[in-house]
């Protein structure tokens, strides 16, 4: 054997056991990831595979479902209460979206300043959001109590006549927005740590211009907590369009479906009539509804979003 | 030392997991799905311990399954279970859901049992559920409407009781006159006098459960009904049904003398929950079903039970939940036997004893001894036979096992529309007219399962 050959075969072996080895840590590597995949499989691709195949379907989960072609989505347009949700939701949406990030980002820069007892303060705001919303709706629904609700006692007291709150239709959506905005301590926090990363230099460079405090809120603090705010709109437009559990808990949808929300309306339909794919129907239209809204705001951002960095490029 | 000790390990391991199979083996188990309050748990399960000594070799597995308020959880429940192919042998089931699994082929056909073991009329006539001429199930239990009300807030008000005999009750009238007697405002003026203050009442005359089967009894007492028979005619635009719905609306909006809470929301409107109204002496009647004797009972107030009021005949609603034995089942003579258990008085005394249901077992309304089974103690108050027990006669079924889309045709259409009328915003004529719309529009009549 010639050396040539002796070293061809060496190589070979260790080629033959690097190979070995990557197989090994190739086997290791899927075996290990395999829980996950296998998770987001079965519990997330699955069923949202299975909900768009629904969404074709006739299916009251007794008998096997039959195809039913693009009948359930045609029925959306000719329901009724399916345009009441619709309204309902979109109103929520658009009127109470902005009050929230008005409100959450007041409040941060409010709680962004230097005074005693910052923490204590910080903590109040913040602990609203701690509480299950099942809590938060049983507690707003004393509030709102017509007869001894702290609300109609405070209206009282002024000589005012009683609110009818989430017990009139056409006050329902409005105070639930209001209860909304109780409950934007999560906001805050964001917005909280977006106005803490505001760099120093450029509120003094603001102030050795001669600018006073609305030029700084203006020219430094608005466009650097842009992103921030543009985040916070994009899940507060995603939240929005999903609320389900307070009208489910405080309404029931009432009265007279004035808060029949797009979710509750799908709820029932799937669970309380069983039109299964009715409901997925309704879900898959409010996925490419909320994706469009979404998209909108990501085109708009462009111009009003601001990015540190972009302009050096 | 280790190896052996690991064998052993493996062996004790083995043996741990086959032991229950073992002793299991040749006994049989059953499965009995249910919801309810946590009281109704408990006498359900010890319904449970006394059939399983009764019959040696059988042992139940309760699915106790808390349900919420419309029941469409414990109904999802079931689905879910039915397309994993691990539904229960049997247990309650969901009346509105009942006529679409039974034609669908889900429960046993009970025919021949019930024939075999001459069941047929042991129980009320109401009792034995049929599609197509086929038993699928029976009624859990027996429940109907009642008016109570609080013997002091009457007398305070100078109100006379109610007659007992369901034959007799008042006139419509006469009711809402003696509601107007009964309510104040906090100066103490009824309405209709010169500077009473409707939004400061402090003591109401009545309040209504108002959803959909609830209102059943005032509109067939008015000759007015839900549906045609045939499930082919909406029939609550016609105007005796319209017009009990404008009585009842006219008590909360005309008359002020109804406490109203918002029918909608879980948890009332702006009023304490009705019970505790009459029992705190802040309302004079009640009209409610009688499961709600079990919490009047607990509240130590002197209560009442009358006749319902009258518009044209005396009129009384039969409702309650199903209870089936699913086809699937691997143990069709077993569940059966337990069926019957349940459906027998003496072994669930507690839930007929407290006030929370009436017998489905037709003796224990019209035998004496039997009766004093169930109704002589202190939670059923006097006048409770006549008043309620007899006027089972004329009970007729909650519509909700036969009518296709039921939940739906109310949830979707009548309900939202029936707010604006308690709500004084619509009139019953335009808003009966709105949901029959509503209901042609949906194309929610289907007929009859």
């Amino acid at each position: 054997m010639s050396f040539e050959q002796i070293s061809r075969i060496k190589q070979k072996k260790a080629s033959s056991k690097k190979h070995f080895l990557s197989r090994q840590q190739n086997f290791w590597g899927w075996l290990l990831i395999t829980p996950a995949v296998l998770g987001l499989s079965i519990w997330v691709f699955f069923p949202l595979v299975l909900s768009l195949l629904a969404s074709f379907w006739h299916w009251d989960m007794l008998m096997p479902p039959s195809w039913n072609g693009f009948q359930n989505y045609a029925m959306m347009f000719q329901d009724q209460i399916f345009w009441q949700s619709v309204w309902v939701t979109i109103y929520f949406t658009v009127v109470g979206v902005p009050l929230q990030i008005v409100a959450g980002f007041g409040a941060a820069l409010l709680l962004n300043t230097k005074v005693r007892a910052m923490g204590f303060f910080r903590t109040i705001y913040y602990l609203p959001s701690l509480l299950p919303i099942a809590v938060t709706s049983a507690l707003w629904l004393w509030l709102y109590n017509k007869q001894f609700g702290l609300f109609n006692i405070i209206l009282d007291k002024f000589g005012l006549p009683p609110g009818q709150w989430v017990f009139g239709t056409g006050s329902v959506i409005p105070s639930l927005i209001l209860m909304s905005i109780w409950g934007i301590g999560n906001t805050i926090v964001i917005f909280l740590a977006g106005l803490q990363g505001i760099p120093q230099e450029l509120m003094e460079a603001v102030a050795i211009d001669g600018g006073k405090a609305w030029h700084r809120f203006r020219h430094v603090v608005l466009p650097l907590t842009s992103p921030v705010i543009f985040y916070n709109i994009i899940i507060g437009i995603i939240g929005g369009l999903q609320t389900f559990t307070q009208p489910y808990l405080m309404t029931n949808g009432g009265p007279a479906n004035a808060s029949l929300f797009y979710v509750l309306h799908l709820y029932r339909q799937a669970f309380m009539y069983s039109n299964m794919g009715y409901a997925c129907a309704m879900a898959w239209f409010l996925f490419i509804i909320t994706a469009v809204i979404a998209g909108l705001v990501f085109k708009s951002s462009t111009l009003w979003v601001f990015y540190e960095g972009e302009g050096r490029k | 030392m280790k190896r052996w000790f690991m064998v052993a390990l493996v062996v004790l391991l083995v043996v741990a997991l086959v032991m229950p199979t073992m002793f299991a083996a040749g006994n049989v188990k059953l499965t009995f799905c249910f919801w309810g309050s946590p009281a109704e748990d408990k006498v359900v399960k010890a319904a449970f311990k006394g059939f399983e000594v009764a019959h040696p070799g059988i042992t139940v597995e309760p699915m106790y399954i808390p349900g919420d308020i419309s029941g469409s959880e414990y109904a999802a429940k079931l689905k879910a279970l039915a397309q994993a192919g691990e539904l229960p042998d049997l247990g309650y089931f969901r009346p509105e859901h009942f006529g679409a699994w039974a034609t669908n082929d889900f429960f046993m056909d009970l025919t021949p049992l019930v024939k075999k073991d001459k069941l047929e009329n042991t129980v009320l006539p109401q009792v034995w559920l049929k599609v197509k001429g086929k038993i699928r199930g029976s009624y859990t239990a027996a429940e109907c409407e009642v008016l109570f009300y609080n013997k002091d807030v009457l007398q305070k008000a100078g109100v006379p009781l109610p007659p007992t005999d369901y034959r007799k009750g008042w006139s419509w009238d006469q009711f809402v006159q003696y509601c107007r007697k009964i309510t104040i405002d906090n100066a103490g003026k009824h309405p209709g006098e010169p500077g009473f203050d409707s939004a400061k009442i402090v003591r109401y005359g009545v309040s209504y459960q108002l959803w959909s089967a609830m209102l059943l009894p005032a509109i067939w007492s008015n000759n007015g009904d839900f549906m045609s028979a045939d499930g082919k005619q909406f029939l609550l635009d016609k105007p005796a049904a319209v017009e009990v719905f404008q009585k009842i609306g006219d008590l909360i909006n005309k008359e002020h003398v109804f406490a109203y809470t918002n029918p909608s929301s879980t948890s009332g409107g702006g009023l304490p929950a009705p019970p505790v109204m009459l029992a705190n002496g802040q309302l004079g009647f009640y009209v409610t079903g009688q499961w709600e004797l079990l919490d009047l009972a607990q509240m130590k107030f002197p209560l009442g039970v009358g006749a319902l009021p009258i518009f044209k005949k005396p009129a009384q609603l039969y409702v309650s939940g199903a209870s089936v034995i699913f086809k699937a089942t691997k143990h069709p003579k077993e569940a059966w036997e337990l069926h019957k258990w349940m459906l027998t008085p003496d072994k669930t005394s507690d839930l007929y004893t407290s006030g929370l249901w009436m017998p489905t077992k037709a003796s224990w309304y019209n035998n004496a001894a039997d009766l004093k089974k169930w109704i002589d103690n202190p939670v059923h108050p006097a006048g409770f036979k006549e008043a309620v027990v007899d006027s089972m006669q004329v009970a007729r079924i909650n519509p909700e096992t036969r009518i296709k889309n039921y939940p739906e045709i109310w949830g979707e259409a009548v309900t939202p529309e029936m707010e604006l009328i308690w709500l004084g915003q619509k009139s019953a004529v335009e808003a009966m007219k709105a949901a029959k719309a509503k209901v042609m529009q949906l194309k929610l009549i289907q007929g009859v399962y």
